[in-house]
Formats: C-alpha cells, sequence, structure tokens
C-alpha cells in the first residue's frame, strides 16, 4: 500500500510499488491528462510536480512518492484557469495537445523557480519537453504572457 | 461541444416523437432532399452534413480526422459561413463511419486525411452544402412571412425581413418544409469573399481549452468497462513470423490473461500495461529466420540507390517531362552535375500507436477506439481481421497525438492486433506500443538518391534540368493495391520533383524505382521532403556556377508565377537578401500540391563541433485563401520546424534488416533550445485555398544548406546535416586552402 497525495488528496493505491508512477495516475487514478511518450525522460509528456518539483512520471515507480505531494495537469488549477493555461487558449498554442500537459507543469515549474524569465531561459528550460507539431515559439509567448500576470 | 454521428444514431434520432428538426441530406452531388423530422418521419438511411435544431443547435458533420492540423474547426467554418451561421452555434459532428458521401474529393471519395487536402478537397462542396441550406432557410422565411424570398436577408443564425422582423434558424427549422424547392448545387450563388464572417477571421479552434487542460481524450486515453491491456512483441525483422512461443513464465506474471500468437507477433493481455509490458519480457518466441528482409541494411541501400541515379541507363519512369531536357543540356555553354542523398526518417508523432478493441460475442462485429487518417482503411482493416460485413463495425474516431503519415496504412496493424486480442481474452482490449515499439517497428520516410544535372548559357541563365530520383515506391508498400491502379506514377515518392512552380522550358523527372528495403510510408511533405531539398539545394548550386546571386537566378524561372514571384521578393524584402553582406543567409524556394513557399534561413556554423544552428527563418507563403489565419500561421510554422529538424538530425539506421535507433534518445527531433526565430508573411489573394499542413517543410532543408554555402563555401549533400558530416564538409574547406 502505498500512499501519496495526488492535487491536494491523500490517495492510497495497492499497485506494486514498482510500478510506473505514470500507469498509476492514468490506469490505476484515472486522470489522463498526464501522457506516456517515450517512457525515456526524453519527451516530458509525463511531466508532474513531485513536491513542487518538476518530474518524468515515466522515470518514479509509485514507491518513489511515498508520503508525496503529486501534481498533475488536472490538479494545476481548479477550473483551468491558471495563468499559464490560460496564456495557452489566448495564444492558441496547441496543435495535437498531445506534448501539451506536460508542457504546461514543466512551464509552471519555471515561473516558480524564475517568475520573470528570459526567453534564451524559456526555451533552455523547456528542452525538456518535445513538441513535434513545433508549437515552440507559441508556447514561448505564452510562458511570457503568463509571467506577467503571475 | 462535440458530437457524434453514426448512420445508426442518426436513424434512431429519425424516430423520436416530436422531435422536429431540419435535416439536409447531401448525396456526392449537394444537397438532395430535405424534409421535416417529425412524428411519421421515415427513418433515415443518409448521412446528413447538417442539421438544426429547433433549439437553434447547427451540427455539421467534420468528415476527415483530427491530428493537430485543426482541419476539425475549419472544414465546418466554411460551412457555417455559408450557411451564415452564428459559429458559438454550431457543434461539431466527428463522422465516424466509412460513408463515401463524405469522401474526400482528392482521394475519388475515400475518407482520407492527407496531404493537406482537406480544406482544398472540402472548400467547394462545404460551401454550397451550406449555400444550399441557407436559401432553403430563405424559402420557409417566406412562406411564413408571406414576402419575397428576395427581400429578405441573414444575420448570423437568422434570417431578417425589410421590416425588421427576426426569424432564428432554430425557429425555422421547426416550421415545416412544404414547398420548399431545392436549389441546384452547381448554381447556387456563394457569397461574395468580402462579406465572409467566419472565413478569414480570427475564430478561436475548438480544442485548445480541452488541450490546455489535460482533458482532450486520445486513442491511448480510451477506458471502458472491463478493458484489458496487450503489450506486442513484434517481429524483430519484418516478413518473419513465430514459430514457436514459449510463454509460461509469462503467464504466470500476475494480471497477465492470455498470451496471443498474433500474424506477425504475439500480444501479451493483462489486466494492466505494467504487467503486461513486464511479461512481454518474459516471452520467448523463435521467430522464422527466412525473411529477406534480413539483408537489409540502410548503408548498402543507399549506395545502391546512388549507383542507380548515378547510371545514365537506369531504367525510370518519367515523373514530369517538359520540351527536350537531355537536347537543351547537350546544347548548354556548361553543364552542372550534383548528387544528393537522404536517409530515412521517422514520423517521431509524440502519441505512440495506441487502439481499443471491443469484439462482439459471435466475433463478427466490433467496436473499436483509434486515431487513424482513414475512416475507410480503419473500417478496411477491422473487416479483413474479422471477415465481417462493414455493418458490424463501430468506429470511433479520436483525436490523434500528431501523425504526420503515421496512420495512413491500408493495414493498420496496432488496430488488427486489438481486435485479435479482444477477440482471443472476449474483453475490450487496449493495445499500447511502446515509444521504442514505435521506433523499431516504424514505417518510414524513404531513403533517396537523387542526381539532378542542368545545363547554363554563356549568359549564367539556366537551359535544361534533369532531375532522376532513386527511391522505392512508397504507395506500393503502404498500400499495394492503390499501386497497381496508378504504377508507375507514385506521388508520394516523388511531388515536388516536377518543379512546377518555376518555369523551366526544357525539364524532365524522373522515378527510377528501385527496391524497397525498409517498412514505408507517406511522410510531412511526402516526397518534397527531399526532392525540394535536392532540386533547390542544386539550383543555388547552379547560381554560383553562373556566377549570378541565388534570387536574381530563380526570379528568371518564374516570369510566368507571378504568385511566386511576389513570395521570393517578399522574403527577400523580409530578411534583408539584398544587402547581407557576409551574414550566412540561404534562399530556398518550394511548397506543397498547389501552396507555394519561400524561405530564407540564417545559420551559425560551429566549426569544432559540426553543429549548425538555426537563428532565423524568414518564410513567404501562398496557400490561395486562407479559411483560419492565425491556424495557418501555426500549421507554416510546426511544418518549418519539422523541416529544420528533418535536415538536422533525423536519421533511422537498419542492419541486418533491424533498425538501430529506438527512442528520443537516439532519434533526436528539434528542442526548444534549438528553435529559431520564424517571421511568416501568409499572401492575400484570391484564389482557392491549397492546404497549409505541409507548405512549410519542403523548403527548409535547403535554405540551411544553401546557408551553410554562405557560410562556409562548402556543400552539404547528403541530408541530415549531423555534425560529422559538417565536419566533413568543413575538413574538405579545410584542404581547399591548403
Amino acid at each position: 500500500m502505498t500512499q501519496f497525495t495526488l492535487n491536494g488528496q491523500s490517495v492510497e493505491i495497492d499497485n506494486p510499488s514498482d510500478e510506473l508512477l505514470l500507469l498509476v495516475i492514468r490506469d490505476k487514478l484515472g486522470l489522463k491528462g498526464t501522457k506516456y511518450g517515450c517512457g525515456a525522460a526524453m519527451c516530458g509528456a509525463c511531466t508532474v510536480h513531485v513536491d513542487g518539483r518538476p518530474e518524468f512520471s515515466c522515470q518514479l515507480s509509485v514507491g518513489d512518492v511515498a508520503g508525496a505531494e503529486v501534481t498533475t495537469i488536472e490538479g494545476l488549477s481548479e477550473d483551468g484557469t491558471h495563468p499559464l493555461q490560460k496564456a495557452w487558449v489566448d495564444q492558441q498554442v496547441p496543435q495535437c495537445g498531445y506534448c501539451q500537459s506536460g508542457q504546461i507543469m514543466r512551464a509552471a515549474a519555471l515561473l516558480a523557480e524564475n517568475p520573470n524569465p528570459s526567453r534564451t531561459e524559456i526555451a533552455e528550460y523547456m528542452s525538456a519537453n518535445l513538441c513535434r507539431c513545433g508549437t515552440y515559439n507559441r508556447i514561448f509567448k505564452a510562458v511570457e504572457q503568463a509571467a506577467q500576470e503571475v | 461541444m462535440t458530437t457524434s454521428l453514426t448512420k445508426s444514431d442518426f436513424s434512431r434520432r429519425g424516430f423520436l416523437k416530436g422531435g422536429a428538426g431540419l435535416a439536409f441530406f447531401l448525396g456526392a452531388g449537394g444537397l438532395s432532399a430535405v424534409a421535416v423530422r417529425a412524428q411519421n418521419a421515415e427513418p433515415l438511411d443518409v448521412n446528413p452534413w447538417l442539421t438544426i435544431s429547433p433549439s437553434g443547435t447547427i451540427s455539421i458533420v467534420f468528415p476527415s480526422t483530427e491530428m493537430g492540423q485543426s482541419s476539425y474547426s475549419t472544414l465546418p467554418q466554411i460551412l457555417a459561413e455559408e450557411l451564415d451561421a452564428n459559429w458559438d452555434d454550431v457543434v461539431i459532428a466527428q463522422l465516424n463511419e466509412d460513408d463515401r458521401t463524405f469522401g474526400n474529393p482528392l482521394f475519388g471519395g475515400v475518407l482520407y486525411t492527407a496531404g493537406s487536402t482537406s480544406v482544398q478537397g472540402y472548400y467547394e462542396p462545404m460551401r454550397r452544402a451550406g449555400a444550399q441550406a441557407r436559401d432553403v432557410l430563405l424559402q420557409i422565411a417566406s412562406r411564413q412571412l408571406e414576402v419575397r424570398k428576395d427581400s429578405l436577408r441573414t444575420e448570423p443564425s437568422a434570417v431578417v425581413a425589410e421590416d425588421g422582423t427576426r426569424l432564428s434558424y432554430g425557429a425555422l427549422a421547426a416550421s415545416g418544409t412544404e414547398d420548399v424547392q431545392i436549389p441546384d448545387a452547381d448554381a447556387i450563388a456563394l457569397k461574395d469573399p468580402q462579406d465572409f464572417r467566419i472565413i478569414g477571421q480570427e475564430v478561436p479552434r475548438r480544442d485548445v481549452p480541452a488541450k490546455s487542460t489535460g482533458k482532450a481524450r486520445y486513442a491511448i486515453d480510451v477506458e471502458i468497462d472491463n478493458m484489458a491491456y496487450a503489450a506486442v512483441l513484434r517481429t524483430p525483422v519484418e516478413g518473419e513470423t513465430p514459430r514457436s512461443v514459449d510463454d509460461a513464465e509469462a503467464r504466470a506474471v500476475a494480471g497477465v490473461i492470455d498470451v496471443v500468437t498474433l500474424p506477425d507477433g504475439v500480444a501479451v493481455v493483462a489486466e494492466s500495461l505494467w504487467a503486461a509490458l513486464g511479461a512481454r519480457d518474459l516471452v520467448q518466441v523463435t521467430w522464422s529466420d527466412s525473411s529477406p528482409a534480413r539483408a537489409f541494411d540502410s548503408n548498402a541501400t543507399l549506395a545502391a540507390y546512388a549507383e542507380a541515379a548515378r547510371d545514365p541507363q537506369a531504367e525510370a519512369a518519367v515523373w514530369a517531362q517538359t520540351g527536350d531536357a537531355a537536347s537543351a543540356i547537350a546544347k548548354a555553354d556548361r553543364t552542372v552535375s550534383h548528387l544528393y542523398l537522404s536517409d530515412y526518417a521517422y514520423h517521431a508523432q509524440i502519441e505512440p500507436m495506441a487502439a481499443v478493441a471491443t469484439v462482439d460475442p459471435d466475433g463478427m462485429g466490433a467496436e473499436v477506439w483509434a486515431g487513424t487518417q482513414t475512416q475507410s482503411w480503419t473500417t478496411h482493416t477491422v473487416m479483413e481481421t474479422l471477415g465481417t460485413t462493414q455493418d458490424r463495425i463501430r468506429l470511433n474516431m479520436m483525436t490523434m497525438g500528431g501523425s504526420f503519415g503515421r496512420r495512413t496504412a491500408f493495414v493498420q496493424d496496432y488496430v488488427r492486433d486489438a481486435v485479435l486480442s479482444s477477440k482471443a481474452v472476449g474483453r475490450p482490449v487496449k493495445v499500447i506500443w511502446t515509444r521504442e515499439d514505435d521506433v523499431k517497428h516504424g514505417t518510414f520516410r524513404p531513403a533517396a538518391a537523387q542526381k539532378l544535372e542542368a545545363g547554363l548559357t554563356a549568359h549564367g541563365r539556366l537551359t535544361g534540368w534533369h532531375h532522376r530520383v532513386a527511391t522505392p515506391s512508397v504507395i506500393g508498400f503502404f498500400n499495394p493495391g492503390r499501386w497497381e491502379a496508378v504504377k508507375p506514377n507514385d506521388v508520394i515518392s516523388m511531388r515536388g520533383a516536377e518543379s512546377k512552380f518555376y518555369g523551366i522550358k526544357d525539364f524532365q523527372a524522373d522515378h527510377i524505382i528501385t527496391e524497397r528495403q525498409a517498412r514505408l510510408a507517406p511522410y510531412r511533405g511526402i516526397g518534397a521532403a527531399y526532392t525540394s531539398f535536392a532540386a533547390e539545394a542544386f539550383m543555388d548550386e547552379l547560381a554560383a556556377e553562373a556566377g549570378r546571386d541565388p534570387l536574381d537566378f530563380r526570379l528568371d524561372l518564374v516570369e510566368e508565377n507571378p504568385r511566386g514571384r511576389h513570395l521570393l521578393e517578399k522574403v527577400a524584402e523580409m530578411s534583408g537578401w539584398r544587402a547581407r553582406g557576409d551574414r550566412a543567409l540561404g534562399l530556398s524556394f518550394a511548397g506543397y500540391s498547389s501552396s507555394m513557399a519561400a524561405g530564407v534561413a540564417e545559420i551559425e556554423v560551429d566549426d569544432d563541433t559540426g553543429e549548425i544552428a538555426v537563428t532565423q527563418i524568414w518564410a513567404a507563403v501562398d496557400a490561395g485563401r486562407i479559411v483560419s489565419p492565425d491556424n495557418a500561421h501555426n500549421q507554416i510554422e510546426g511544418g518549418i520546424i519539422f523541416g529544420i529538424s528533418s535536415a538536422l538530425t533525423e536519421r533511422i539506421d537498419i542492419e541486418e534488416g533491424q533498425v538501430l535507433q529506438s527512442n528520443f534518445f537516439d532519434y533526436e527531433i528539434l528542442r526548444a533550445d534549438r528553435v529559431p526565430q520564424i517571421d511568416i508573411y501568409m499572401a492575400t489573394v484570391e484564389a482557392p485555398p491549397t492546404g497549409v499542413g505541409e507548405v512549410g517543410t519542403p523548403m527548409a532543408s535547403a535554405a540551411i544548406a544553401n546557408a551553410f554555402f554562405a557560410a562556409k563555401g562548402q556543400r552539404l549533400r547528403h541530408m541530415p546535416f549531423t555534425p560529422d558530416r559538417v565536419r566533413d564538409a568543413l575538413q574538405s574547406e579545410l584542404r581547399l586552402d591548403l
């Protein structure tokens, strides 16, 4: 039995403690916003926050987060109105959208660390996450817009 | 605001008592009947493009599939424009069956979302469908108000009379179609584009809020009651089959339900993906070992293709021809010839292949959830797999996490595997490929070797152009039946080699159809992703040989293409081309189908590492009328980034029939820190739309290669321009200096 906090709520799950956090979040807890893309820490589609830090949930077992606070895209805001989410809509960032939960979670961690990042700092930080549709420049603009609000 | 529409749903609704509303039935030729759905309505066996409910909700069919290109929003906008609908009243109904009534006019009526054709192909029929429906609404209002139809006008979702009386579309839909005449589709008047309220406006995409909150649902997210998960151990080499399977250890893993032998693999079905993946590692399979694909080796393949391209006697199919290229080149003052190479490339869509199937208890029907680029071939795949008829198949076309050609095949193995697994275990099954599965068992843009030869006059003008492309037929692999109908013309392999945006008097492009030595698929830009690299890199070499500015050299060739000329001049202005001094700028002019793009790349080269940094791209694009400008900008920018990525790093290698790469650490795609600033100009033209999904891609690679020449005086003729190849090119520079 592993206990952790998911989006502010305590959860206890009986999956094997070495099972991937990503799969537990998606299939056991039913939160599908966190995506599987590579399973190798290379694409960032699975990005969540663990105790406020951005982590690849494909690289953590559920045992690794025992007692920790895990936040997914579903928990970033109650109603999808986090400044980053509003900026994502304003800038019409997504195309296929598959990577965007991870992008937003990565960007939220960036703004928590550095509320006023330069374009270069944004690009470097966001390089952990891939977008095959090529929406990067819109992501940069959306992060800059949200930084104005945060 | 999404609904799903299938034939059976609609028939069922047809029986609803008192549910009066207008349904417009469009056959292939347009609106053919109109009826009020009322108490005694007959069940309806046609699929309507639109319905208007008494509440005013307007449901419009989306006949394509969505993979990020946004035709999901854009196509219904076209119909809504001519209907004069309030866009907020529109709900979008995904077409979930192989109903050729809605077939893509540019794919012979097959439901196929590819080739940047959706807006191009559906623009006219969907405008006419909307205009017919609007005319019917005007007729009903005319009857209701007892005024002449031509005294009425429409405002968004309402008919307005001269005295100011307003009748909403919803109210009109409920008031009966007595005496209504169906206007002729071909003769109906369409809006003057000056009156457009939706087309050309900044209408936000419908799917962006869900995609910004984690709520968008892809095939990989589908969850249904009692569903199991499957991971498939696939044959390491194409063409092999499992001879014997030792699954004892796998079956002993907690949660494993069954191990199912497939034609070319073994599926481990379990209660969780985690259990399925773990057990898959324990399955021991003895594979057959006689497949000719075991000899596939990408280095040998490219060498063989290069030899074929160099061989003037190699048998070739003429792809495009004007005048007499050979004679013009023979008579030229000087001739220039170079060979260009490109490796296999992988789609790298971020959502791996995934599908859910639940097969009916009799094994002769199924419901399937999948993201694919074609309702038609997905239906076909399920029919063939179960040996059943179309009426037993219920599709759910899911929005895709990218595709770029990945999900176009005539036979879709991941869908097939979900169906076979579900049939075997008697439960719904979700098949998910890992990233490694997707790379190792990918279908690729073909490797190609291209020989270009051209003549120059004494005045440094082009005379005669011969482009020979040695590459296999892509269609021959991913849709063999189609190949029988079209061979030897393979647009997937050859697009772009026709260089149709230039007026080259004596021109020939040939396809040397080489032996296929990998699994192949259409890929963003299809042939133009490499033919335009070769053609535009060669064009730059010709200009240098002629001692002319690459812009001027090209401007000679667009005298009969004023729209193309405008793009070249525009991109020159945007980039400061004429005053570039020693900036490392490269020019390229290509496109996709009838959409054109002129691009300039600015780069920096790290001489030590061989890394190319693209610092800026300027692009001038003409894609006809732009239906949704902000999305078009996003698509073009994405296409350019795809092209840069493919030019710099993307390469698949094959040895002994197996793909060497396995994930994003050894198949690199462009990351945020390598993305240049991109300035895009979209020409405003009075011309039909020609597609924006791929136009940005083909010109990018040659723009970078040509910028490299501007920077270093050396040529990059083998794509991708990986650091080792760049260093080799720089070495030859040093040798010249000696």
